[in-house]
């Protein structure tokens, strides 16, 4: 059954939502979410970088042999990625200093290379431009949630500014990576329960009738 | 055979586009990149030196750099303070810490210029309290003699962030030893303080 372009852009942030749904690009979701800018701006750096590099592997997917598709995407994807890091450092340095060694890093983020190989090798430009927003914006949206509650819980802040009250006492592991693991499992956990409910209660229908 | 050929080559065209690419963002960036280095710097040098007028960036002897700040703009007199970068080894980056120095060798500013360290650990060396105008960790180094700093375990009365010893003692030992070697090349006036 054919999408519609619509549903290709709205997988990347419902059923096919990366890091909950496709278990993709972990790293760096564990690394930056320290704190709810570093989640922001790593979403929309690499936002940037998979739509650029999504356009650019459905251009050339017809003339790219598919022997050695993988080395040339990883050029795409690294050319982009180093075009980001210059651009960055130019034109938004605060950023570029809060997000570091973080940014050379989003070349090995499994999300950009594995929308080249899954979908951009296959699929026309349009497409592709819509399904990297979509995916772009559903990772963009993971890094904040989780962003949100490490930097709430560790350090009693929200955007760099205190919110908890001066007698909260910030739980100083959610920031360490211990508590990014965390709270990646317990929201992955709670998504899953709501599926396996979901599912249990079709189940139940379908028997009554 | 052939075949490897031309798969070598439709990958190498390909490099050869991408790094033509690079090499054009790299030009048209380099300028304003290194401006923006230099706009930090020369803030951070007014910061750490607040009543020099004219800061000159002065290479000794040894190939090291270190700045001179004067009231004025004649160079020829005795300069009002010192200031010099820095750079220790913390938990998980060089930390690079420029410090504003008195003619004697009393800190008397300081500003982080680079670090990596762990939020909500290591990053509390720049971190300012609700309400408080300056970072508190640095607050302890101010008035105490440069080449003397080390914190509490290491024999000093610098006290070390929670959690973040190695932090701490990079910023405090990196300090010490850049203000060493200036007492040791003869920069400060002879009276240490």
């Amino acid at each position: 059954m054919e999408r519609t372009l619509w549903q290709e852009f709205t997988k990347g942030m419902g059923s096919e939502i990366p890091i909950f749904r496709v278990v993709l690009g972990l790293c760096p979701t564990l690394a930056v979410t320290t704190s709810l800018v570093n989640g922001l701006g790593m979403g929309f750096a690499a936002t940037f970088v998979l739509v650029c590099s999504n356009i650019i592997v459905s251009m050339i997917r017809n003339i790219v042999p598919s022997k050695i598709r993988i080395p040339i995407y990883i050029v795409v994807i690294a050319t982009f990625v180093s075009i980001t890091e210059m651009v960055m450092a130019a034109y938004t340095p605060d950023l570029y200093k809060a997000l570091g060694i973080f940014v050379p890093l989003i070349v090995v983020n499994c999300i950009i290379l594995g929308r080249a190989e899954a979908f951009a090798g296959k699929n026309g430009v349009i497409r592709s431009t819509l399904d990297g927003v979509g995916m772009g914006i559903g990772f963009t949206i993971v890094l904040c949630v989780v962003a949100t509650i490490r930097e709430m819980l560790g350090d009693g802040k929200l955007w760099g500014y205190p919110i908890m009250g001066q007698a909260y006492d910030p739980m100083l592991l959610m920031i360490l990576p211990a508590g990014g693991f965390f709270v990646l499992g317990l929201l992955m956990g709670a998504l899953k329960m709501k599926d396996l409910r979901a599912e249990a209660k079709k189940r139940e229908s379908i028997i009554a009738r | 055979m052939g075949y490897i050929i031309k798969l070598a080559f439709i990958l190498g065209a390909f490099c050869v586009v991408a790094a033509f690419a690079l090499g054009g963002v790299y030009e048209s960036t380099k300028g304003k990149i290194a401006f923006e280095k230099e706009k930090v710097m020369q803030e951070a040098l007014k910061g750490v030196l607040p009543e020099a007028k004219n800061i000159v960036k002065t290479t000794a002897p040894d190939g090291k750099v270190y700045y001179r700040g004067f009231a004025t703009d004649d160079t020829q007199v005795p300069p009002v303070g010192y200031a010099i970068v820095a750079a220790g080894k913390g938990y998980s980056s060089t930390v690079q810490t420029l410090v504003g120095l008195t003619p004697g060798g009393v800190i008397k500013g300081m500003n982080v210029l680079y670090q990596l360290e762990t939020p909500g650990l290591g990053t509390k060396a720049v971190e300012i309290k609700y309400g408080e105008k300056d970072p508190w960790f640095q607050r302890q180094f101010m008035s105490l003699a440069g080449d003397t700093v080390a914190v509490e375990k290491d024999g000093g009365k610098i006290q070390s962030i929670t959690g973040a010893t190695i932090t701490s003692r990079a910023i405090a030992s990196s300090i010490k030893q850049e203000v060493t070697w200036m007492r040791n090349q003869g920069i400060f006036s002879s009276a240490k303080k």
